[in-house]
């Protein structure tokens, strides 16, 4: 049953989501681009609670629709941006954009419904793996029968917050006892021991955004 | 439960999207939300990949690290992104990428 | 040290000719002095060269050394036999008496002197380096380098346009002879392994006689060239534009006949085996051709050099004639007498034109046998020793061809004996018409006796003229290994060519008189036109040769500039690459949509490439 809901509620977010991507780039207002931009990523967050992803859902939420959107609708309220021109010579490109975009998707709908279990065939992309010799053949088939994860076809398996509390270092009761998935806490403990130097360096390149931007942002002299 | 398949699908529509969007709009900061929302459906891909992937219940958070990633860096482009289309507004009194054609005369 | 005398004669008129030009071309009397003195010096160097001052072998020097083994190296060495010493006495000899003519001759010219002198002491170098030169690579670099004294000297007073253009004509000419002789040095080293004379002898006999007849022909080819036969000759009567003194010396007496030289040195080197029928039939009917044309044409010019000009092409073409008939010692004989009475001629000319004021036409002049009597007489003494009265040089010489001619093909005698009838009929033609008779032009009635400068050097050729081709002198003097002059007999070569003089001279008195007529009588008639046109060759050359190749061949070359060159690969290039940039300028379009559509074309293909063919491969 909840397994249910929460795969009805991820089609009607995706579905939303989907919806207001359109609105982005069909309203001619960027103004209005922006609020359905809010509103796609806020639905995305959404689909990231479904998947049991928590810390990234509020990261989507503060950083992309808080911060971003927010930069985004500053600087078309400051440059007083105004609504496109219905550009008629344009059609053709829009069509081909369109056209693009059209297999572009289908592409990505071929190789996710050929992923292994899926529908018959198999994902190319482990048949590439294995081709050049990156995995044995048969092995995610292997790894899905001894390590019990599912098959991509199947639903994605469940969380289990005993498995995590026991990662997590608990012992064998409290793990039992566990009841809620330590997401950020996971995420976390990856984020600083196997990626700490790589976050780091992120941080850099923050920052040389940070002064990118200034730079950029200050007024030209004169002289 | 959901099957990886249909977020990989929704993941790929979303970014289809972004990229029509790239092409068809003529307004650079549309044209720039339209790119964060491709980053963005990456992401989602990324995620779902970091779920399916999972051993013993619990996911490959390899997966969502680097989508935290991707987002930093999403956060730091938008900062310059922005800073450029100021400035080029500033020069060009215009944020329409025909106004960006100095190159070919 | 002292056996290398000899490279005396060819150096001294060199740097004479570097000082003369570097030096003294401001003040003209000291070069002329400068170069008469070494052209004095160089003669009496020879002459006690060959009065037993030999001084043994002189050295030879390595010009191109060989790296590998089996390639010949160029050398650069003399030769010092009497072929070689005595051709440097005439050349010397008469470069001398020219030099000294040149002084009184050139006195009132008021052209560049030193010029002059310099081109002259090259003129001596380089015809010193082709009679000396021990190999054919040497004899082709004095070859080249007479060539181009003589496109000096002829254009010496070159803002005349005839000048100018006759240098031009005679260089070019030369040209396509050299070209020849180039070859034929080349066929030289490949067939008999060296260019050096010394080492050529007796290796002529395991040769494929068609190699030889080719080697021959194409040395031939230069002395062609040189020695103006026929059908390159038509440079010498155009080269009489030059300055009588070089018209002398250049042109009649010695450069000329370094064609003939050459094939002799040839001839005595290789060894008359190496002369193959074939090509001694083609050299000596080019030299029977171009005497009997020449002759023809000598008849009807008006000009006294042009006169002289033609029976200077008509005894070389005797000489090559000889050649050709393998009698090159009477060959040397001819060229010997020749050289002698021709600058005398010549000289004598260029005193009468001087005195005339300038004036070369015979028809204007008449009579001056009474007013320059000593000229005269010289002249007539070189006109005796060419039309071969008993006595006089040229008989001698002239009688031994014949008589070589006779012993080896008939033919060639009668078109021989036919020729000094021609030509004793145009020599007395010249006299009578210039020397008797009263002055018919000013120019004419004032002339007076030459100075002595001229006189001189003219008194001493009308005594060679005379005496040079008797026995006890022409033994020595000849140039040519152990000659000896065959003395005087009766036969049937001397009834023929007494027949020949006697039928030339009356015809002559029969038609010209006394000098009591102003005007050609044999003037107007088609025959005599076309004599006089040089029987259209000339015209020929111009109108179809040059005319055709200026014409066509610049339309050819017109046609591969205008639209291979500038229209296919320049403008073509240009036009392509211009193309090409503007369809990259159109991609380049500024238009960001349009490079994002790209960029999604490329996504698209990029994500198909990978997804959905790589596996299959």
């Amino acid at each position: 049953m909840e397994s249910a809901i929460s795969s009805i509620l991820f089609y009607v977010f995706a579905a939303a989501a989907v919806l207001c991507a359109f609105g982005v780039v069909a309203f001619r207002n960027p103004v209005s681009s922006a609020m359905n931009m809010a509103l796609c990523f806020g639905f995305t967050a959404a689909v990231y609670f479904g998947m049991g992803a928590q810390f990234l859902g509020i990261v989507q939420l503060i950083v992309y629709a808080g911060a971003i959107l927010v930069l985004f609708l500053f600087i078309i309220m400051m440059l007083d941006i105004k609504a496109e021109e219905h550009a008629r010579k344009s059609f053709p490109l829009a069509c081909i954009a369109v056209i693009i975009a059209g297999i572009f998707a289908g592409f990505v709908t071929k190789v996710a419904i050929s992923l292994p279990g899926a529908t018959v065939g198999e994902c190319p992309a482990i048949v590439l793996c294995e081709s050049i010799g990156e995995l044995a053949p048969g092995t995610i088939a292997q790894k899905a029968e001894t390590e019990g994860f599912a098959p991509y076809g199947s639903a994605m398996p469940e969380l289990s917050p005993a498995a995590a509390a026991k990662a997590l270092g608990a012992d064998e009761a409290t793990a039992a006892a566990a009841t809620a998935f330590p997401d950020t806490k996971l995420l976390g403990q990856s984020l600083f021991t196997k990626y700490n130097i790589p976050f780091v360096i992120l941080s850099f390149a923050l920052l040389a955004g940070t002064v990118g931007a200034v730079a950029l942002g200050r007024k030209l002299r004169k002289d | 439960m959901t099957p990886l398949a249909h977020y990989l699908i929704f993941s790929g529509i979303l970014f289809s999207i972004g990229l029509a969007g790239v092409i068809i709009r003529k307004n650079i900061i549309v044209v720039f939300m339209c790119l964060e929302m491709m980053l963005s459906a990456a992401n989602i891909s990324l995620v779902a990949f970091s779920r399916a992937q999972g051993v013993n219940g619990i996911p490959m958070y390899d997966a969502q690290v680097l989508a935290l990633f991707i987002v930093a860096i999403a956060a730091a482009e938008v900062a310059i992104g922005l800073a450029l289309i100021v400035a080029m507004f500033r020069a060009r009194k215009s944020v329409e990428s025909s106004a960006l054609n100095t190159l070919k005369d | 040290m002292i056996q290398n005398l000899p490279w005396l004669f060819l150096l001294l008129p060199l740097v004479v000719a570097a000082i003369d030009w570097l030096c003294f071309s401001k003040c003209p009397r000291t070069a002329a002095g400068l170069s008469t003195l070494s052209a004095i010096a160089t003669f009496a160097l020879c002459v006690a060269y060959l009065n037993g001052w030999q001084t043994g072998t002189p050295d030879i020097y390595t010009w191109l050394p060989t790296a590998t083994e089996g390639m010949t190296s160029l050398s650069m060495g003399l030769v010092t036999d009497a072929l070689a010493m005595r051709m440097m006495l005439v050349v010397t000899g008469i470069g001398a008496l020219v030099h000294i003519f040149s002084l009184g001759y050139m006195k009132g010219d008021s052209s560049n002197l030193s010029r002059y002198f310099a081109g002259l002491s090259i003129f001596m170098f380089s015809m010193s380096t082709i009679v000396l030169a021990d190999n054919l690579a040497m004899t082709f670099i004095g070859w080249e380098m007479v060539g181009f004294s003589s496109y000096l000297l002829i254009g010496h007073w070159f803002h005349k346009d005839s000048a100018a253009d006759a240098a031009k004509k005679a260089f070019i000419t030369n040209r396509v002879g050299d070209f020849g002789f180039l070859i034929g040095i080349l066929l030289t080293l490949a067939v008999f392994g060296t260019i050096t004379f010394a080492e050529m002898g007796g290796k002529a006999a395991g040769i494929a006689p068609a190699l030889l007849t080719a080697t021959v022909i194409c040395l031939f080819c230069g002395a062609v060239g040189k020695s103006a036969q026929f059908p390159l000759h038509v440079w010498l009567p155009d080269a009489m534009e030059g300055p009588t003194p070089v018209s002398a010396l250049i042109h009649a007496a010695t450069m000329v006949a370094a064609g003939v030289y050459m094939l002799v040195r040839l001839q005595v080197s290789m060894g008359t085996e190496a002369f193959t029928e074939t090509a001694c039939i083609t050299i000596a009917s080019v030299g029977a051709i171009t005497a009997v044309l020449a002759a023809l044409m000598a008849m009807q010019q008006d000009d006294i050099k042009r006169v002289l000009a033609y029976s200077t092409l008509s005894q070389l073409g005797y000489m090559v004639m000889a050649v050709g008939l393998l009698a090159g010692e009477a060959a040397m004989f001819h060229l010997y007498t020749h050289a002698w009475f021709k600058a005398l001629l010549f000289l004598g000319a260029g005193a009468i034109i001087v005195c005339c004021h300038h004036e070369q036409d015979i028809w204007k002049m008449g009579g001056l046998a009474k007013l320059m009597p000593l000229t005269v007489l010289c002249f007539l003494m070189g006109t005796f020793a060419l039309i071969a009265i008993p006595g006089f040089s040229g008989f001698f010489s002239k009688e031994a061809i014949l008589h070589a001619a006779l012993e080896t093909c008939p033919v060639f005698f009668w078109i021989g004996a036919g020729v000094a009838a021609l030509t004793t009929f145009y020599m007395t033609r010249l006299c009578l018409v210039a020397f008797c008779g009263q002055a018919r032009d000013h120019g004419a009635a004032e002339a007076k006796e030459a100075g002595p400068t001229m006189l001189l050097p003219l008194l001493a050729l009308g005594v060679m003229a005379i005496i040079s081709g008797y026995g006890f002198i022409a033994d020595f003097l000849v140039p040519y290994t152990g000659f000896e002059a065959h003395g005087f007999e009766l036969g049937l070569p001397f009834y023929v060519s007494m027949g020949s003089l006697a039928l030339g001279i009356i015809a002559a008195l029969l038609v010209y008189g006394c000098g009591k007529r102003t005007t050609d009588p044999l003037a107007g008639n088609c025959l005599s036109t076309a004599l006089r046109k040089r029987l259209y060759i000339d015209t020929i050359y111009d109108k179809g040769l040059i005319g055709g190749i200026q014409e066509y061949g610049a339309q050819i070359i017109e046609f591969a500039d205008a639209a291979l060159i500038r229209g296919v690969i320049v403008q073509g290039f240009a036009w392509l690459t211009a193309k090409f940039g503007m369809l990259l300028s159109w991609i380049q379009n500024g238009s960001l949509r349009g490079y994002a559509l790209v960029a999604g074309i490329g996504i698209v293909i990029f994500v198909f490439i990978l997804a959905f063919t790589i596996p299959t491969l």
